[in-house]
């Protein structure tokens, strides 16, 4: 882990890092990331990887609308929106 | 007291309040919800309801929607969010009788073990002045504690129910993955999270969990099996009954007091009857490892959701949408929440996905069969819930490490999907400690059985901090 790996995952998380805290920021993920590596110690080959407890497909229901329509309730909680859309900075010039 | 008309449902809630108050330096709640909970108990006074709880006031952790009523998740992203429907796990408690009189403060997205990390401050464990409460129900468990409510709800991804539990001396049960729908949960770490109840009792705990499970369809992780009554089985004589002791378990970094307390309760299960059998975990010190990568992947993906397009807070005047999601996120989150999407975003992205993401969940199949190989055997396994007792804010230093190892005897239950639940089991220098009762998948009815037989032959769960009315 160094300064410009920290650059990189910080651009896809979409987050910037403070000039005054990214030195502490670099030191912990990589004490993160040396702890973690822990793992290494276990013999995983030919082990299937576990990713829910509960293994079972995820369900799928009959598709049919059972919710109201919310549109004018989220759009009102939106922080910029009008009668139909979120609103954001232009995009397309 | 309410049935026989000796206190009426306004007064109790009117009594609610006034400990809230009393109890303002906790900061125990983030949002009160006083003027509809004040209305619904007049209601009850005027048409009195047969509900299994009907009028018990509960404190709702903020990190369930509520609707019409502020949800923040301990962050400053969500400090100006009203959902417009409310979780299924809080219709379910409110259309059985309860009043929610208000969110609890917590850890932000639930990623801490101490209360440290909500943008609204800090809580502070009923027990001590500068004590911490743990985490991240924080303020679920010191409401309880300080006698402010009979009942919390809160959630656990890592041991959020069971170590501010222990730490603030209730008692705070951890469902079998998928009991309790989450929809309606703000999700930190979707494989992991589960909704559960925080009580005095282990029978109170039972009264509660009860009404929160359902099979809800818009949940795909919503188990459709069938839901004992959890209360049917508190009673059951635990003679011969097995009580799993780990033995590749590590006292040696515990408090010694905290060795003793756990042992004298071992003691106490053999004298109602139950035997201590050896088992073996072998890969359970590879718990927390595992879950520092699994829930902060998942975590860096769930909260790619907060954006400042659609609700929450938006940054003021961004110059282009680029600008708006990295300021909106860059301001909104704390530095705990910033560090795990940062290691998530890193174990998820190409070239280190094998590595630790999958290598991960490797890993987690390990500890999973561990315990399904174990329960063949067991009724039940112990543990310390913690590893000492409630610390000092700010003790753990700057290094997040020591406070993940915080939850090392949590975790694994929430890696392998198991319920588990925390109780009151001694005093450490006047504070409180707690021994955690894992059960088998599914199987709640034993862990309130010995929980609650526990509490039947011990007092420890009646011991409140000094002021404390009951």
């Amino acid at each position: 882990m160094d300064k410009k790996t920290v650059t990189t995952i910080s651009y896809l998380s979409r987050l910037s890092i403070d000039n005054e805290k990214e030195k502490k920021i670099v030191q912990d993920l990589d004490n993160i990331i040396e702890f973690v590596d822990q793992l290494n110690d276990a013999d995983t080959s030919n082990v299937e990887p576990l990713t829910n407890p509960l293994e079972k497909t995820a369900k799928t229901r009959t598709d049919q609308v059972t919710a109201k329509n919310l549109k004018k309730e989220l759009l009102e909680i939106a922080p910029s929106s009008n009668d139909d859309y979120f609103l954001v900075p232009r995009v397309v010039e | 007291m309410i049935s026989q008309k000796e206190i009426s449902n306004k007064e109790v809630i009117e009594e609610v309040y006034s400990h809230i108050e009393e109890n303002k330096h906790l900061n125990a709640f983030i949002t009160l919800n006083k003027e509809p909970s004040l209305k619904k108990s007049e209601e009850l006074d005027n048409n009195p309801s047969d509900l299994p709880l009907a009028g018990i006031p509960i404190a709702q952790k903020d990190l369930f929607c509520t609707k019409d009523l502020r949800t923040t998740c301990g962050s400053r992203i969500l400090n100006n969010f009203i959902p417009p429907y409310s979780a299924t796990v809080i219709e379910n408690l409110e259309n059985a009788g309860c009043i929610s009189i208000g969110k609890t403060n917590m850890d932000e997205f639930a990623m801490g073990s101490s209360n440290e990390t909500s943008f609204f401050g800090n809580v502070e464990n009923p027990w001590g002045e500068n004590l911490v409460p743990g985490g991240s129900s924080g303020g679920s468990a010191a409401a309880v504690s300080a006698g402010i409510v009979p009942a919390a709800s809160a959630t656990d991804t890592g041991g959020s129910i069971r170590q501010p539990a222990s730490l603030c001396g209730i008692t705070g049960l951890k469902p079998t993955y998928g009991r309790i729908s989450r929809w309606g949960m703000i999700a930190f770490a979707s494989s992991l999270d589960q909704a559960g109840p925080m009580a005095r009792t282990a029978e109170d705990c039972a009264l509660l969990l009860n009404q929160m499970c359902s099979h809800d369809e818009k949940d795909t992780t919503s188990l459709n099996d069938d839901i004992p009554n959890f209360e049917e089985n508190l009673n059951q004589p635990l003679k011969n009954k097995k009580i799993g002791i780990v033995k590749d378990l590590d006292l040696s970094s515990l408090d010694n007091e905290v060795v003793k307390v756990y042992q004298d309760s071992l003691k106490e299960f053999e004298a109602l009857g139950a035997n201590l059998i050896d088992i073996s975990l072998p890969n359970l010190s590879l718990s927390v490892p595992t879950y520092y990568v699994v829930a902060p992947a998942e975590c860096s993906s769930n909260l790619s959701r907060f954006d400042g397009v659609k609700f929450g807070r938006r940054s003021e005047d961004p110059k282009d949408l680029e600008e708006l999601y990295i300021k909106s996120r860059s301001e909104g989150f704390g530095d705990e929440v910033k560090r795990r999407i940062l290691i998530g975003s890193y174990v998820l992205s190409a070239g280190y996905y094998d590595a630790y993401y999958k290598k991960a969940q490797q890993v987690r199949r390990l500890i999973k069969n561990d315990f399904d190989k174990a329960f063949s055997n067991i009724d039940v396994i112990m543990t310390p819930t913690t590893r000492g007792p409630a610390f000092e804010m700010g003790s753990k230093g700057s290094d997040p490490i020591q406070m993940y190892l915080e939850d090392l005897f949590t975790i694994s239950a929430n890696l392998a999907g198991l319920p588990a639940i925390s109780i009151p089991n001694g005093n450490v220098d006047n504070k409180p400690t707690g021994i955690q009762i894992i059960g088998n998948f599914l199987d709640e009815s034993s862990i309130l059985n010995f929980a609650h037989m526990f509490q039947t032959s011990t007092n420890w769960h009646m011991y409140t901090p000094e002021g404390v009315k009951e």
